[in-house]
């Protein structure tokens, strides 16, 4: 489906939306455990090409996160030192 | 009738009385306005996930109601933005329309869960454990190395 991509790069199966996948998987902001799996170890929200998730979930997800973060449920960027 | 979900972070250096207070005229202030409250949660002390006004931690309310009138959200809002206790707060509609049914149907599921004592969440019985997406967590090595 997607057209074969120059750099150097091991192939991966392209990934399934896990609330694709599981419907009874709910997308909530108040749930920071699962939210949690979507985020760098920075705080930073994972792109789709690596979390996997269809546009839908990922603008709920993305939606989900900042809500989040609003109320100081997660951070918005982690330092590390 | 709509239902809304509001969140506030009363401040911990405030003495118990004050939180408990807090609680008290929210719900008086939802009991003037015909607001019916589905739950109220209380999850104690957090950890925030940022400093705010200096704290770094937080008691979280969870404030679950129905509403016919949004004057109530705003009065609501207006009542935490002038509380010096209240650290943020953030309200969510969670849903535009409940109909009569729902509502019964949300009462029969409160009056269940005051009765059982179980956790939270009357819409889901049991917590969905995560399947964690096996290939989610590796690249993030890589996004640090950068």
């Amino acid at each position: 489906m997607k057209p074969p991509v120059k750099r150097k790069r091991t192939f991966q199966r392209r990934k399934v939306c896990v609330f694709c996948a599981d419907s009874a998987m709910k997308i909530d902001y108040k749930d920071v455990k699962t939210l949690n799996h979507f985020v760098t170890e920075r705080g930073k929200i994972l792109p789709r090409r690596i979390s996997g998730n269809c546009a839908k979930h990922q603008r709920d997800i993305t939606q989900a996160i900042k809500k989040a973060r609003n109320i100081a449920l997660m951070a918005f960027s982690v330092v590390s030192s | 009738m709509r239902r809304y979900e509001t969140i506030f972070i009363a401040n911990p250096d405030l003495p118990e009385e004050e939180q408990n207070a807090l609680q008290e005229k929210v719900r008086s202030l939802l009991a003037s306005f015909n607001g019916e409250i589905v739950k109220m949660e209380d999850w104690g002390l957090k950890k925030l996930g940022y400093a705010i006004r200096k704290s770094s931690r937080g008691r979280y309310f969870l404030l679950d109601y129905l509403t016919e009138s949004p004057a109530l959200v705003r009065e609501l809002e207006r009542t935490l933005r002038l509380n010096d206790g209240v650290l943020k707060f953030i309200t969510v509609k969670t849903s535009a329309q409940v109909t009569k049914d729902q509502i019964q149907a949300l009462k029969a599921a409160s009056q269940a869960e005051k009765t059982i004592r179980v956790e939270e969440r009357p819409s889901a019985p049991e917590p969905t454990p995560v399947p964690v997406p096996p290939e989610v967590e590796k690249p993030e090595a890589g996004e640090e190395a950068k």
